[in-house]
């Protein structure tokens, strides 16, 4: 265990015998105050929950400050990780409250899941027709107008690597719900590109 | 696979983790690869899911902003935060790593899709595709296949761990006449003459590659009479044309199971980095009749998946 406060040496990370940085050991150290396990675990992390938080703020810089929030919240709690969840769920569950309470000072409305019941139709409609034309550049923009539940749950499950259950983990919704709310989202933004279409 | 007996498609937890690259079970897998109405589903799960990631590559620029930021804000809080040491790790972090790979174009191949070759190399296991930020290749010689993952050896004696999934195209290429046979699909390119083509490139089932070298002549249509020799081919017009084929015959056959790769050859897999330096492939390409050795990048129109099959498709049936 390298300690960062001891005078002699270099840094030594936890590291596997293939170069992955072992996650749970980083938050030992971090616990225990080491700021090389704290710039390792940013390295690791940072990117992927910078993405979901940027997917789901739309803001650059009120992003980038729920990030350091987020690092922050870990470099204090990293001794409360029970291991209960993968340490990629955990950071991004606290990078998600953090962002939660960010959007309520700012009074962002927040659609609730009644508005996202909109479920799929059972057969292949105009909306999945705009999906099958659909260039990826259009799939981009149309997941930026998407409502905030929506880019954040796609965000969740194909941005961060994690499974469905550690989605539902994250949201504290069943997976089924997390399913129809994937759903949901897709069926809107093929609403938004077949309404790009029809305008063009 | 669907718990409801009505309706014999994969369900959307199935779909939905095809698209996030994660496993699925065997019985998903196999219906996929035969349901095209799966697969129509699959594609547009594909679409969004890439449509996310590729919002998601466009953050990392941002990742060493905290350099300033964060420090600033830990001494404005006095908590115990990390000082110079975390400050130089970000600085890191934020600062991509240039690749210096010796490319040079073989442009033989086709113009919408740009292949460079170069010299062996010491760099990482895993490359850059260009064209597309979120993908990554691995390229080497293939060591040996195990249920649904791979093992590729680089230029550089670097094994890396390549798994794939239902929906990665799979493809493999070289002298393999023996896959052509009575009732198959085929497209041949070749040279004409006298009422009979002289196979240089035959692309076995769909998708057909849109790569014809200058002066092939190009048909499709349905193979009989195949034999070591040749075959005939019968248009969907009804004209019916004599192929011959010999050991010089390059026969592509995409939708390749992987269990049809051969250990040795020249292999090249597209996909997203995933933990402990795998890849996590939606397309992989075992070529025989490219030597190995030499590092190979592949660029892309886009991320799409239509964009990772016409590449592999163009590495597939590049000569010897």
């Amino acid at each position: 265990m390298n300690d960062p406060r001891g005078d002699a040496g270099a840094p030594v990370f936890t590291v596997n015998s293939d170069g992955a940085c072992d996650d749970a050991g980083l938050l030992r150290r971090i616990g225990q105050g080491d700021e090389d396990a704290m710039a390792a675990f940013y390295r690791e992390h940072g990117r992927v929950v910078l993405a979901q938080v940027l997917l789901v703020t739309g803001e650059r810089v009120l992003a980038e400050e729920i990030v350091q929030d987020t690092m922050l919240a870990v470099w204090r709690g990293a001794g409360s990780f029970r291991g209960e969840s993968s340490v990629r769920s955990w950071v991004i569950a606290i990078a998600r409250r953090q962002t939660r309470d960010r959007l309520r000072h700012q009074r962002l409305r927040v659609v609730d899941d009644a508005f996202l019941a909109d479920q799929p139709g059972s057969g292949p409609g105009p909306e999945v027709t705009a999906l099958d034309r659909a260039e990826l550049a259009e799939v981009k923009g149309a997941i930026r107008e998407l409502a905030l539940p929506h880019r954040e749950v796609l965000g969740l499950a194909f941005g961060s690597g994690l499974s469905l259950p550690e989605v539902a983990g994250v949201l504290d919704i069943p997976v089924g719900t997390v399913k129809s709310r994937l759903a949901a989202a897709r069926t809107a933004l093929s609403r938004i590109l077949d309404e790009k279409g029809q305008d063009q | 696979m669907n718990a409801d007996i009505r309706s014999p498609h994969l369900d959307l937890g199935d779909l939905i983790a095809e698209a996030a690259g994660q496993p699925i079970g065997d019985r998903a897998r196999e219906h996929l690869a035969g349901c095209e109405h799966c697969q129509l589903e699959a594609n547009r799960w594909n679409l969004v899911a890439d449509g996310v990631r590729g919002l998601a590559a466009a953050a990392p620029e941002a990742a060493a902003a905290p350099e300033g930021a964060q420090p600033a804000r830990l001494r404005r809080t006095r908590q115990r935060g990390p000082k110079g040491p975390w400050r130089r790790a970000l600085l890191v972090a934020g600062s991509a790593a240039a690749a210096l790979v010796l490319l040079v174009g073989i442009g033989t191949v086709t113009g919408l899709v740009h292949v460079h070759l170069g010299g062996p190399s010491t760099e990482a296991a895993l490359t850059a595709v260009t064209g597309c930020t979120q993908l990554e290749q691995a390229d080497g010689t293939l060591a040996h296949v195990t249920g649904d993952t791979l093992v590729i050896k680089t230029a550089s004696g670097q094994p890396v761990t390549v798994t794939t999934t239902a929906s990665t195209f799979v493809s493999t290429s070289g002298p393999l006449l023996s896959d052509i046979t009575d009732g198959a699909s085929v497209m041949v390119r070749g040279y004409g003459s006298g009422g009979t083509i002289a196979a240089a490139v035959i692309t076995v089932g769909q998708p057909f590659s849109a790569v014809n070298p200058a002066g092939f002549v190009l048909v499709q249509g349905t193979v009989s009479d195949a034999s070591t020799a040749g075959f005939t081919l019968a248009t969907s017009g009804g004209t019916r044309v004599r192929v011959t084929t010999s050991s010089d015959t390059l026969v592509v056959v995409p939708h390749a199971s992987l269990g049809q790769l051969q250990a040795g050859s020249s292999i090249f897999a597209v996909g997203q980095a995933g933990p402990d330096g795998t890849l996590s492939a939606r397309g992989v390409a075992a070529i025989t009749q490219l030597p190995s050795g030499p590092h190979i990048g592949v660029s892309v129109k886009d991320c799409s998946s239509s964009s990772i099959i016409e590449a592999l498709d163009a590495l597939s049936a590049a000569p010897r």
